[in-house]
């Protein structure tokens, strides 16, 4: 008897549990399922849809998007968004990393002031210091130039190191010291015992770091002048508000390698989040 | 341990010494060097000279800076002279990217955008006189680009376009018997495009009999270029003194609240959309389904209605024969759409005036100066009407092409287009007046606690909204 | 506890003065004649003692920034101060002095000073050192050894060097010179080609003195804690329960399951903003299927839909924060130990009790200064109520609208009106109170506390 009620409580657990899921990822699905149909769609304004479909479909948006690059060269930004996402992403990892490993391995005397500053000084309105780097950036002669861009991404990656912090504190100190003993100096430490056990914490930090610029639109926006050097978010944000299903077509692509990512990294992705939170 | 001392103290001393001399020696050098200035202009064209030209996305999509480009690059091919795209965003701020030299060197842009640049000096004042077709622009399009910096008054643009909104609608969708039912002034023009009261009443059956399913006339009142002109029909205005004494706020002036109340009337046959953009950019096919009857917006987006037609099914024969423009209606002098008792007023409407402004920081002013004299010829602008559809602001092509450009440059002289302010304040104050128009838009649907019922609360909140633009430009002012 | 924190810093502080005034007395007194020509020469003593290397990279050091100062750091120096004294004129061609660039380079100048002073104290105390090992009759250590260190005892100097270099201009000098023009007569019609003063706390009398001021920033303030409070919340929760109920053993396919968020961190947040925007939009989706059914359009986000809007806001920013919020909660919740449930569902613990005894605690302590930033991004959060209700100034509110958050507010003062030494004012205010929270939490919180003994 109490066998069977803990079963038909376990399948009404169930059902429940599925239930709810299928609401949540409804929720979740529903504008991206909207943003997808957009771009099939046959007319270009959003507003003149029949409620949530498009009253037409087509596949033109997507060979507009592709063909049509006398104003909108679409494959040209996808092209300079991905070399300013992989600049930024890998210098930024970089430093973010070598950040990462100080903090959690050596003490020095300034060590907890550090830790402070950064926090606070993430919570400055970030948008209010854009004009000072507009302008340093027009002093270093870095307009108009993608490598100003990547600059600007990985110089201010490390701010964000306390979670790889957090996965370095879990890496024990006795692998170091078995190291040291025969004879190792800290950076031959750093790079051939800490990089490689790190390796999980790398690929989420280089993910995370590649898609800030991927989906960035204001610091683009503000440095690129020259619509030929423009990153997908600022090209699409350029679009006549008539060519919404070219917009949507565009939003869509962008979104593909990133879902590429997570299933191919997606291993990696859990467990250096999950090393990280836990010892930050 | 002295000699130590010593030896720290001199050498802070020798360097800070060092420092406030270097630095106050280039400071003051700084400070007396440079020539004193020359008027740029010299009529010596620059050898060699590559001109980047801003124009708007619409002419180059329509190729129109195509054509413009070749045919200035092959007259003035033996000068050396070579004009190209700028290729940069068309609304692009000049007083941000010029001084460092990433600006274009001639720039397209609207009379409210230009004349945010001569306070900083960011453009060039023209010799407008010396430009072939100087006589051919009407004074009132040279006034939206004349402004008095430091004492002295300067033309800083030539105007190439007039922009002011029309009324479109579809004739085959007129009812029909608009001939015996519509026309009692039988002048063989359907009322409804002539007066609004009947456009109201109009618009007020087709959305009753369709059951809120079609309706007559459609537009967003969200946008104050659409919107304000209400206002100004019943005496109201954005700035004093022709739009130049921005301490003087008038779109509660006069009885402007008539216009207030002639929005919320308006609001009540069409639906809720016009209080969002919703139908803005969905106006086009609206249009060419048929579930909209009449709307107002610039003429430019003319072949958008058209391209939408043609995607419903029509040849486009049959689109251009069924789309018309027209003038704005009239509106009552009553200030009530129900009421035609007391006669009828012109519906002033804001508008723009577009044209070609020179970078101060451009390298060749002399060619850039040539570049705007060939780009607002008569052929040029002649082109730029075919392909764009634009309102040319030179009275030859107006008067040559006709129709529409006669009649809207008719009404920029006769001040029923009234031209957006030419001052660094206008950005000021289109954000409080698109809060105060969604609101009396609003009201209409609204079902309890209305809010604008009578003319006093509309006329209060107009003063409010006046305050508040003042606000935001005087409060933290110096 | 407070308290004896507060007393305890300022014995801290005292007890580090004192030692850094003992050590300097001690070089100043015992220095004899190599280290007072490195006093007076960088590197000279250096070079005295035969440490040619490192005596001839301190005086190239020295050369450096001598040039420096020459051709560029002085004027910029002086020019901090002066904020330009010759306007330009672009008419004639006329090239002025740019206050806003001066402001800049002059911070940079300053910056460039201060490592510079850095620099001469190290190479005093390096020359000291040296004079202590030849004093006690040993050898100096090589300049090979030294450089060893750098990658072996210091090498978190070699490493550091990079990213600190990076922040401090990217990051700290744009803050810095946005704290600096609070004190500057910059914005409205004083924009470059115009002179820019310095006007020292006048701005912050500005705003003390406007009653509109105060009633805005008070009204914002309240609805920006309350927002960002709420926010904060919602998304934690949610992810965390998203999380849970994925970790469920019931549930089959997790990667597939968890696809759907990942779709929704996928695409760029501005896009599904501006999607968001238009379902809730008069003639959005949402209203069509209203009125369709033969209901009467609802407005979401216009005018008078204050508390429905922020409620919209709510839901949005949830949308857009909780994947990344459920993947930080499943890692997280991959490293609970097990056994603790086992433990507690013999002792008759239901779900619930489970929950708030082990899971909460435990996820608390593990993503608290996840948490605080968390907070710290809401707080700060512009693009939400930027493109779903951007554009509105209502009454009661000084260029302000109900659901705009304090960096809105921000934006509309300093960007779309220009008054951007009034905004920089504000932000200042706006950064002290933030941080002072989140200073405070974070220092009691348990994950800096005990960082130290978990390792």
């Amino acid at each position: 008897m109490k066998k069977r009620g803990l079963k038909l409580h376990k399948a009404v657990d169930a059902v429940l549990t599925y239930c709810i899921l299928i609401a949540v990822c409804a929720i979740f699905l529903f504008p991206i399922l909207w943003l997808v149909l957009a771009s099939f769609s046959k007319t270009g304004s959003i507003y003149s849809f029949k409620g949530f479909f498009p009253s037409a479909y087509s596949f033109d948006s997507f060979r507009k998007l592709f063909t049509d690059t006398e104003m909108y060269n679409y494959p040209r930004w996808f092209g300079n968004t991905l070399v300013v996402s992989l600049g930024s992403s890998l210098l930024g990892t970089a430093l973010t990393i070598l950040t990462a490993y100080c903090m959690s391995r050596f003490r020095f005397k300034s060590r907890k002031a550090i830790m402070k500053a950064t926090l606070v000084l993430g919570m400055f309105p970030s948008f209010m210091t854009m004009t000072a780097v507009y302008l340093l950036m027009t002093q270093f002669n870095l307009i108009n130039q993608h490598f100003g861009l990547i600059l600007i991404y990985s110089a201010g990656a490390p701010m964000g190191y306390l979670t790889q912090k957090g996965f370095f504190d879990t890496i024990s100190y006795s692998i170091d010291e078995a190291a040291r003993i025969d004879g190792a100096s800290n950076a031959q430490v750093f790079v051939r015992i800490t990089l490689p056990l790190a390796l999980p914490m790398i690929v989420y930090t280089l993910l995370s770091s590649f898609v800030w610029p991927w989906s960035d639109f204001i610091l683009p926006k503000l440095l690129l002048k020259n619509k030929e050097l423009y990153t997908v978010a600022v090209g699409l944000m350029s679009l006549d508000n008539t060519e919404f299903s070219r917009f949507a077509a565009g939003a869509v692509f962008i979104a593909v390698p990133i879902v590429v990512f997570y299933f191919a990294l997606s291993k990696f992705l859990i467990s250096g989040m999950s090393a990280g939170a836990v010892k930050q | 341990m002295r000699k130590n001392i010593a030896a720290l103290v001199s050498h802070v001393a020798l360097l800070l010494a060092l420092i406030l001399t270097i630095g106050i020696i280039g400071s003051i050098a700084a400070a007396n060097s440079g020539k004193e200035g020359a008027n740029k202009f010299t009529g010596e064209l620059e050898r060699g000279a590559v001109l980047r030209i801003l124009e708007n996305d619409t002419a180059i999509k329509q190729g129109y800076l195509g054509e413009l480009i070749d045919a200035f690059n092959a007259e003035y091919a033996s000068y050396g002279i070579r004009a190209v795209d700028a290729n940069m965003d068309q609304y692009t701020n000049l007083e941000e990217d010029g001084p460092f030299g990433y600006g274009p060197d001639v720039l397209y842009q609207a009379n409210d955008r230009i004349m945010r640049y001569p306070d900083g000096r960011h453009i060039l004042p023209l010799p407008a006189e010396t430009l072939s077709g100087y006589d051919q622009v009407s004074e009132k399009a040279w006034q939206a680009y004349t402004k008095t910096v430091g004492g002295e008054n300067y033309v800083f643009g030539v105007p190439v376009n007039a922009q002011g909104p029309l009324l479109y609608y579809r004739k085959d969708l007129l009812p029909a018997n608009w001939q015996t039912e519509w026309d009692d002034d039988g002048n063989g023009v359907p009322d409804m495009i002539e007066y609004w009261t009947d456009m109201y009443r109009y618009s007020k059956q087709v959305k009753a009999e369709s059951g809120g399913k079609k309706f007559g006339y459609m537009r967003s009142f969200l946008e104050p270029y659409f919107s304000v002109g209400y206002l100004y029909s019943y005496g109201g205005y954005t700035f004093g003194n022709n739009n130049t004494d921005v301490s003087d706020i008038g779109h509660s002036a006069g009885n402007a609240e008539l216009g207030g109340k002639i929005i919320r009337q308006l609001a009540s046959v069409m639906d809720e959309r016009c209080i969002d953009d919703s139908v803005t950019t969905g106006a086009y096919a609206a249009i060419a389904s048929g579930e909209f009857f009449a709307t107002i917006t610039t003429p430019d987006v003319y072949t958008m209605f058209i391209d939408e037609m043609i995607a419903a099914g029509m040849t486009r024969a049959e689109a251009e024969e069924n789309l018309v423009t027209v003038t704005i209606p009239k509106l009552p002098a009553s200030g009530d759409l129900e009421d035609e008792s007391a006669g009828f007023i012109d519906n002033k409407m804001m508008g723009g005036v577009q044209g070609y402004a020179i970078s101060s920081y451009t390298k060749y002013p002399n060619a850039a100066l040539k570049f705007v004299e060939f780009a607002t010829s008569f052929e040029m602008i002649k082109r730029r009407n075919e392909l764009l559809g634009i309102v040319p602001a030179r009275g030859d092509v107006a008067e040559q092409v006709g129709g529409l450009s006669e009649i809207i440059n008719g009404n920029l002289e006769n001040g029923n287009i009234v031209v957006m302010p030419s001052v660094k304040e206008s950005a000021q104050v289109w954000t409080p007046l698109q809060t105060l128009f969604q609101d009396l838009a609003k009201d209409a649907f609204r079902t309890a606690d209305i809010k604008y019922d009578t003319t006093e609360k509309i006329k209060a909140a107009l003063v409010e909204a006046d305050k508040q633009i003042y606000d935001s430009i005087f409060t933290l002012k110096g | 506890m407070q308290k004896t924190s507060k007393s305890g810093f300022f014995a801290r502080m005292k007890a580090n003065c004192l030692e850094t005034f003992a050590g300097f007395k001690q070089v100043v007194t015992q220095a004899k004649g190599r280290v007072s020509a490195s006093m007076l020469i960088m590197g000279l003593g250096q070079l005295l003692y035969k440490q040619w290397i490192k005596g001839a990279l301190y005086l190239l050091a020295q050369i450096g920034f001598i040039l420096y100062f020459v051709f560029r750091g002085a004027q910029d120096f002086i020019g901090f101060f002066t904020l330009g004294v010759r306007e330009s004129n672009a008419w004639y061609g006329i090239e002025g002095d740019n206050s806003v660039i001066m402001m800049l380079m002059g911070i940079l100048s300053i910056i460039a000073i201060l490592f510079y002073v850095a620099l001469y104290i190290a190479n005093v105390k390096d020359a000291y050192n040296i004079q202590c090992a030849v004093d006690a009759g040993k050898k100096p250590a090589t300049f090979k050894k030294e450089l060893g260190s750098l990658l072996n005892r210091n090498f978190y100097k070699t490493a550091l060097l990079l990213p600190i270099i990076g922040v401090c201009v990217f990051n700290i000098l744009p803050i810095v010179f946005m704290i600096i023009i609070a004190f500057t007569n910059y914005g409205g019609d004083i924009v470059p080609p115009a002179l820019v003063d310095w006007v020292g706390f006048a701005n912050f009398g500005k705003i003390l003195s406007l009653g509109q001021f105060a009633s805005t920033f008070f009204r914002i303030f309240a609805w920006n804690v309350l927002w960002a409070v709420t926010a904060t919340a919602i998304n934690y929760f949610a992810g965390l329960g998203l999380a849970l109920l994925l970790n469920k053993k019931c549930v089959k396919g997790k990667v597939f399951w968890r696809l759907f968020p990942i779709l929704a961190y996928a695409v760029p947040g501005f896009i599904t903003l501006i999607a968001f925007k238009y379902m809730f939009s008069y003639g959005g989706p949402i209203n069509q299927m209203i009125t369709g059914a033969g209901g009467t359009a609802i407005g979401f986000l216009d005018v008078d839909a204050k508390w429905m809007a922020r409620g919209i806001g709510l839901f949005v920013n949830a949308w857009l924060c909780v994947p990344s919020s459920m993947l930080l909660a499943t890692g997280v919740l991959s490293n609970l130990n097990v056994d603790l449930y086992e433990a507690a569902r013999i002792d008759g613990a239901n779900a619930f009790r489970q929950f708030t005894a082990i899971t909460l605690p435990y996820v608390l302590f593990a993503t608290m200064p996840v948490l605080i930033s968390q907070f710290i991004a809401n707080f700060n959060n512009f693009g939400i109520f930027y493109f779903l209700r951007g554009g509105l100034y209502m009454n009661g509110y000084f260029l302000a609208s109900d659901t705009d958050l304090l960096i809105n507010w921000l934006y509309n003062m300093s960007i779309d009106n220009n008054y951007y030494s009034i905004g920089a004012a504000i932000s200042i205010i706006i950064f002290i109170i933030t941080s002072i929270i989140s200073l405070t939490v974070y220092v009691m919180s348990p994950s800096y506390k005990q960082e130290e003994t978990y390792q």
